[in-house]
């Protein structure tokens, strides 16, 4: 009865989920590199049924003047979800929540690219969802490290986004459709694989300060099992397969 | 974002068009390597994704309730709309819907509208009261030259695949949306001083007006659009509208062969 | 390592990787130092040498530097300069007091329009990133006819080959004039075919540098022409 909206069940009665998960486990995640022609860099990343494509474009020439930072780059980055992406279609254009979005997507990428390196500077990040299933910024962010990699762009580390939350009052990672429908809680973070530091956090709902450990542990244990898979599409991509 | 042409890039077409070849080597009439996926996206209706070249575009297809116009109380709706968003591209910008991506979409839904493949009647529920709107959105992800026939591609094949969603909104049972025709797009771009098939980028950048056919099932027209600066003859239209017809026929094959599988 | 090398034996890191200890070495480019570890920055192929670890970028993006040659398209004229796309971050600066030619104030267009393709050099970078361009030096001049195609900055060393050994080979196979700027742009000047030669070879070349040494990618070229012959 704890399961925020009455009595949707999501765990059964043997303690797993109702697509038959684990609450550590993640749903299946695959990685491509390079899969826009016409970008600098690309990837796609799916997550679970979750399709989401970023593109860089860049370094160039700052516009508008007054966006320009004389000692550093910026990160110009639209997180966009297409019309055909969720269940109701979306009206094309900017609204808050991707607005949102896409500033501190764009402030946690800042973190781990080399922006001083490009002074007067923006790289441009496009991440558009084109499926969404729960989960899709944290796609998104993952995506647009392998593509700013995969651009060439100069970081200390990419960033993974990963999340968990509460369902039933249990601490479960990578919350799918339902679980983020009807669940009490959700911890999407950015988290740097190599480093072990966070660049990206939200969360909203409801954790104690037990929960949010557990929540956590999950999700560094996540990232790591997502960092490897954009090891190896990045190293798939130029290396013929052979890593 | 206005793009550069190097002077050099428009000698060099030149020369190859008095040569009867291609930047890329292909034939005046010979197209780029055309692939088509179908229901390729989770919570569309209908979906499609089409490779040309270094061309990408997906549509979706979406359904909603509605109540019909006054006038036309046992008619449903379809629209079609394209995005020319900042990913697919350096030269694309942010900001509201550009002159050009609100062609595209409205070249790409006058073909399928005029074909009649969609017969709004068919889109009814309640006269007067409920109707289905169909809506396609189209997407680039990458510009790589002739997105209009990619995107007409894709649209046709999402919309030919789309499922009615009847159960989501309590009126009836899924079924497949009623489709009776494949309206096809052929566009031909001036390169070097004569029309080519199927540009790519670098003949976009360094070529001249484009001319847009999109063709019924019985080879009727249903659309035609000339874009860009330049002029053209009755006898060069006379040859790509050949053309036009011959390869219609090819991708509508490649749209049937899709949907058998 | 620059020139030929062999893509098995080498290791492909990523971004944030660590490559292995600090000790006793210098952190080249694309690797920082952390405690004592180096740290890969770039997506590319370790290297080390003299000491140094490095990595050679698979992308990267042109960072022009004084005395490069550059192609370059003219992108806007005033009536004492020109502004060049040179392929980088920010575009080019060519003064009239610059130029080949003697150009009274306000004939700048005379000699130079917007489209035109140029062969420069880098005669200034400035710490914001300003370029300031020349175009007196021996050769440098507006090209006039020929193609450009455009090769990645990253592999420009091995397009050029010891001493230019395969750019000459290049040259020789495709019977072209050609010039490789700096900012990762190729000039050719060639029969069409010719043209088509270079540029598919130079494909190639981009398309399976890290696989194949370009010396394989040109002998086979070379050998395809003389059966053609």
């Amino acid at each position: 009865m704890m399961g925020g909206y009455g009595d949707v069940k999501l765990l059964k009665d043997d303690g797993s989920r109702l697509d038959g998960r684990k609450v550590d486990e993640m749903r299946p995640v695959s990685i491509q590199a390079g899969v826009l022609p016409a970008a600098d860099g690309s990837a796609m990343v799916t997550h679970g049924l979750n399709v989401a494509v970023a593109a860089v474009y860049g370094p160039m020439e700052a516009h508008p003047r007054k966006i320009q930072r004389q000692d550093r780059a910026v990160i110009d980055v639209r997180y966009n979800m297409a019309p055909f992406s969720t269940s109701d279609r979306i009206r094309p254009g900017f609204n808050r929540r991707s607005r949102e979005i896409s500033k501190v997507t764009a402030e946690s990428l800042e973190s781990v690219v080399l922006v001083e390196r490009y002074p007067r500077s923006k790289i441009r990040v496009e991440i558009e969802i084109l499926a969404a299933e729960a989960g899709t910024r944290c796609a998104g962010i993952t995506a647009a490290s392998v593509a700013l990699a995969d651009a060439g762009i100069p970081m200390r580390d990419m960033i993974v986004g990963v999340a968990s939350g509460k369902i039933e009052d249990t601490v479960v990672l990578d919350l799918d459709k339902a679980e983020d429908n009807y669940g009490q809680a959700d911890l999407p973070v950015g988290i740097l694989p190599n480093t072990g530091e966070i660049a990206f956090l939200q969360m909203d709902g409801d954790l104690s300060p037990e929960e949010y450990e557990l929540a956590m542990e999950y999700n560094f244990k996540a990232a790591n099992e997502i960092h490897e898979i954009m090891v190896e599409a990045l190293q798939r991509r130029y290396d013929g397969g052979e890593a | 974002m206005v793009e550069l042409v190097p002077a050099l890039l428009r000698q060099e077409l030149n020369r190859l068009a008095e040569e009867g070849t291609r930047i890329d080597g292909r034939e005046q009439w010979e197209a780029r390597d055309v692939s088509l996926e179908t229901d390729c996206l989770y919570n569309a209706e209908g979906s499609a994704k089409v490779v040309m070249g270094g061309t990408i575009v997906y549509a979706g297809v979406k359904f909603e309730l509605r109540t019909p116009w006054p006038d036309r109380p046992t008619q449903g709706s379809l629209m079609c709309g394209a995005e020319l968003r900042p990913v697919a591209g350096r030269k694309y910008e942010p900001g509201p819907p550009s002159p050009e991506s609100i062609e595209l979409g409205r070249v790409v839904d006058r073909g399928i509208r005029e074909s009649g493949c969609i017969d709004m009647e068919s889109l009814c529920i309640v006269p007067g009261e409920k109707v289905w709107g169909v809506m396609i959105d189209i997407h680039v992800l990458s510009d790589q030259g002739n997105i209009f026939d990619a995107c007409g591609l894709a649209a046709i094949a999402a919309l030919r695949t789309a499922v009615v969603p009847a159960e989501r909104f309590d009126v009836g049972e899924d079924h497949t949306l009623q489709v009776n025709g494949t309206p096809i797009m052929a566009s031909f771009t001036r390169v070097g001083g004569r029309f080519v098939l199927d540009a790519n980028e670098h003949e976009e950048l360094g070529g001249d007006e484009r001319i847009h056919i999109t063709l019924g099932d019985e080879g009727h027209l249903h659309s035609l659009q000339k874009g860009l600066k330049g002029v053209f003859t009755p006898a060069e239209f006379a040859e790509i509208f050949d053309v036009a017809q011959k390869r219609c026929v090819e991708l509508r094959k490649m749209v049937a062969k899709t949907e058998g599988n | 390592m620059s020139q030929g090398q062999a893509g098995a034996e080498q290791r492909l890191v990523t971004p944030g990787m660590t490559v292995g200890s600090s000790a006793g070495k210098r952190a080249g480019s694309g690797i920082i130092a952390k405690e004592n570890d180096f740290i890969a920055t770039q997506l590319g192929w370790l290297r080390e040498r003299n000491n140094t670890v490095s990595v050679d970028p698979i992308n990267a993006a042109y960072m022009p530097r004084s005395g490069d040659l550059v192609v370059a398209v003219v992108a806007e004229v005033r009536n004492n300069l020109w502004f060049m796309d040179i392929n980088g971050s920010f575009q080019g600066l060519l003064p009239m007091s610059l130029a080949p030619w003697k150009v009274e104030f306000g004939a700048a267009r005379q000699h130079m329009d917007v489209g035109n393709v140029v062969l420069a050099r880098v005669q200034e970078v400035d710490e914001c990133h300003n370029v300031v361009l020349t175009m007196k030096g021996v050769g440098l001049r507006r090209l006039n006819q020929g193609a450009v195609e455009p090769v990645p900055v990253q592999h420009i060393d091995r397009l050029r080959g010891e001493n230019n050994a395969h750019l000459q080979r290049l040259r020789d196979v495709c019977d072209a004039r050609i010039m490789v700027g700096e900012n990762g742009r190729v000039w050719i000047d060639a029969s069409l075919d010719g043209i088509a030669l270079a540029r598919k070879t130079i494909r190639r070349l981009v398309a399976e540098g890290h696989m194949t040494t370009f010396d394989s990618i040109l002998s086979d070229i070379e050998s395809n022409k003389k059966g053609d012959a």
